[in-house]
């Protein structure tokens, strides 16, 4: 999942980063409201993080050029206003989401985690694939009743397959969900990922769930029924 | 006094109550002061009927009317009565009515004639005369020896018409009474109305409702003064609660972001202890300072609008001031691209040092900050009309007109933004505040070149120009 936060205090920004990095999100960030309207509109993005104090062009600004532009990426707020007013303004406009300074980081997570379900139209916590259990909140993987240990990027991988089970993603999708800006577009991170994912996810005896579309991408496919 | 309305009507009441009980009484004694004196006059006609009619005899004296003559005096209906004695106490003559009976002889009698009351034969209650009069002769003979005549009639009917009259006036009184009762605490309540109304609209006022005001117009005159002071109190209560308000608002506004910073900061250091950075604690600092300056800077704005600032007052020179103030900044001027273009006029002043350093200050580091470059900024001390004048001018090209008026608002900045922290829209609104409490005035003007001039000058005229 890519997220991209647009907050012009360079401390928030950096802590928000790193804690959206460590918990499995591709993050970019930008300082003021013209960049990140550029980068919104220039990336796929599964959920913005959005400032409205900022430099250059104000938050209304960006949401409202990102609404005018019908990008329907899933918008918080972030903002020291707290009036109902301001929520029901900032709601009113086109946000998805509105969050008050200060907060607690925990909440920011898991209100950019419900955002993220929600660009899937999928509102489960724990996906169940065949024998593949994915529990969203504590972002644990378990397969034929073994636990499977995946590092952040891998577990980010899964779950945007896993969203889309059934549907052929391609590599493109797949870099700018999962990857940053930070990436080299040129380089095969992709390929490598899914190479390891399988790796994690398949034992000698059990089918791949991750399948090749060769020349469009890469499919997660279950034989059984995919349920809650 | 627990009510103006009960004590109102209670006086009222006594008042009322006491002023017609006495208006009765004196009526009622002199209507029957007056009955009495008509009955008497009545009675003194009477004997003076009888002692015209009264002639002397040799057995003593005749009374030259038959009793029929005034009908009271007759035995059948006996109301009037009559008996004359000699000076020796001897009955002479005496009226039909009396019967057998008799009157009772007064010890004295003058001439003059005297009234009493009198239980009569008929032991009825009446009234009568007494007086002593010489029976004339009808020819020229000499007057008769002075005789005694007491005349009595029967005061039943004016008895009655007494107690009548007592009567009229009770009943008068009761209604009297039973209309004040009525009509007082009504006429009160209906005369108060409007002092319960504002009574009530001033008990209803609660924090939230300081905008009310009373339409002093519509108030009786008497009510006017107190609306128009509640309405002044009011103005001064909702113009504190408001500031108070805005600044506790301003105050949280601007405390959420860097509080917002310090508590992830906290929290993904807990979290994720390996993306520690070793500078955090500097960075915590940074943000603990940045918040005790917003705290301090806002707490000197509401001390400087209540008027609580201390002003200390000492002679100095504006001209060396600027000069010690610019010579800190320069060169962080000097790496933008900014130079000064100083002219300082020697200008000694009276203010106080601290006041005066931070206006300067905060006027010069925002010209600094601000000002495009690379530019030349003008900075003048000067005397104009006997008052010192420091200015500052500098290219502001994205400022507009606008904008000019927003630079003293508190958190006003060009952009929303914080900028990193570094300024919160608090440095002109504490100058100007500082300049005021010094008794100076501290304006912004922009000119059609886009020229910014901030100017620091006192408003009255102060100490001739100091050479030095």
């Amino acid at each position: 999942m890519r997220v991209l936060v647009i907050e012009d205090s360079v401390r928030l920004q950096r802590t928000l980063g790193t804690a959206l990095r460590k918990s499995g999100y591709a993050v970019d960030l930008s300082g003021d409201g013209e960049s990140g309207l550029w980068l919104a509109t220039s990336n796929q993005y599964d959920v913005v993080v959005l400032d409205l104090m900022l430099p250059k062009l104000d938050g209304w600004g960006v949401l409202g050029g990102l609404r005018q532009r019908k990008h329907d990426v899933h918008i918080l707020l972030l903002t020291a206003r707290d009036s109902v007013a301001d929520r029901v303004q900032g709601l009113g406009n086109g946000a998805d989401d509105y969050l008050v300074k200060p907060f607690a980081l925990e909440e920011f997570l898991a209100r950019v985690q419900a955002l993220c379900r929600r660009a899937y139209g999928d509102k489960r916590r724990v996906l169940m694939l065949g024998d593949l259990e994915m529990d969203t909140l504590r972002r644990t993987i378990r397969r034929a009743g073994r636990d499977i240990e995946l590092t952040s990027r891998e577990y980010l991988l899964l779950e945007y397959l896993a969203r889309r089970t059934g549907q052929v993603v391609s590599r493109s999708e797949i870099e700018s969900h999962i990857y940053d800006e930070q990436v080299d577009p040129m380089s095969n991170v992709v390929d490598s990922a899914i190479c390891c994912l399988r790796k994690k996810l398949g034992g000698a005896d059990q089918a791949p769930l991750i399948r090749t579309r060769r020349g469009f991408g890469y499919v997660l496919e279950v034989d059984g029924p995919v349920c809650a | 006094m627990t009510s103006v309305r009960r004590h109102l009507a209670r006086t009222l009441l006594g008042t009322v109550l006491a002023l017609g009980g006495a208006g009765t009484a004196v009526l009622l004694f002199a209507a029957r002061d007056a009955a009495v004196d008509q009955f008497d006059a009545a009675l003194r006609a009477k004997a003076l009927a009888i002692s015209t009619l009264t002639a002397p005899t040799p057995d003593g004296v005749a009374v030259a009317f038959t009793d029929h003559f005034l009908r009271g005096f007759d035995e059948r209906n006996p109301r009037d009565f009559f008996e004359i004695w000699d000076a020796q106490g001897r009955p002479l003559a005496r009226s039909e009515s009396l019967g057998q009976g008799d009157l009772p002889r007064p010890a004295r009698v003058r001439e003059r004639p005297s009234f009493w009351r009198q239980r009569l034969p008929t032991g009825r209650p009446g009234r009568a005369i007494g007086l002593s009069f010489s029976p004339k002769p009808a020819g020229p003979t000499q007057a008769g020896a002075p005789v005694w005549l007491v005349v009595a009639s029967d005061s039943t009917g004016l008895n009655e018409d007494l107690w009548q009259l007592i009567a009229i006036a009770a009943v008068s009184g009761a209604v009297l009474l039973a209309a004040t009762l009525w009509l007082i605490p009504r006429a009160l309540r209906k005369g108060l109305q409007p002092l319960d109304r504002l009574g009530e609209r001033t008990a209803a006022i609660d924090s939230h409702s300081l905008g009310t005001r009373f339409a002093a117009a519509d108030l009786p005159a008497e009510l006017r003064p107190i609306a128009n002071r509640l309405n002044d109190l009011l103005g001064r209560i909702e113009e504190s609660f408001e500031r108070e308000r805005r600044f506790s608002a301003d105050l949280a506004h601007e405390l959420r972001t860097p509080l917002a910073e310090l508590r992830s900061l906290v929290e993904c250091s807990l979290q994720w202890p390996e993306t520690r950075d070793p500078a955090e604690p500097q960075e915590i600092l940074a943000i603990t300072d940045q918040m005790e300056g917003i705290v301090s800077h806002m707490l000197a704005l509401a001390r400087g609008e209540q008027g609580q600032i201390p002003v200390r007052s000492e002679p100095l020179y504006l001209d060396r001031l600027v000069q010690d103030r610019w010579a800190r900044l320069a060169r962080g001027a000097a790496a933008r691209g900014l130079t000064a273009d100083l002219q300082l006029d020697p200008t000694s002043v009276t203010a106080d040092p601290t006041l005066l350093q931070s206006v300067l200050d905060n006027v010069l580091e925002n010209a600094v900050e601000y000002s495009a470059a690379p530019a030349v900024l003008r900075i003048r001390v000067q005397t104009k009309a006997g008052r010192a004048v420091f200015s500052v001018e500098n290219p502001a090209p994205n400022l507009a007109a606008a904008d000019v008026p927003r630079l003293f608002e508190r958190f006003w900045r060009k952009e929303a933004a914080r900028s990193g922290g570094r300024h919160v829209g608090l440095g002109l609104p504490l100058a100007r505040v500082f300049a005021e409490a010094m008794g100076w005035q501290l304006a912004a003007a922009l000119d059609g070149a886009a020229s910014l001039a901030v100017t620091l000058a006192q408003a009255r005229a102060g100490p001739a120009p100091a050479a030095g």
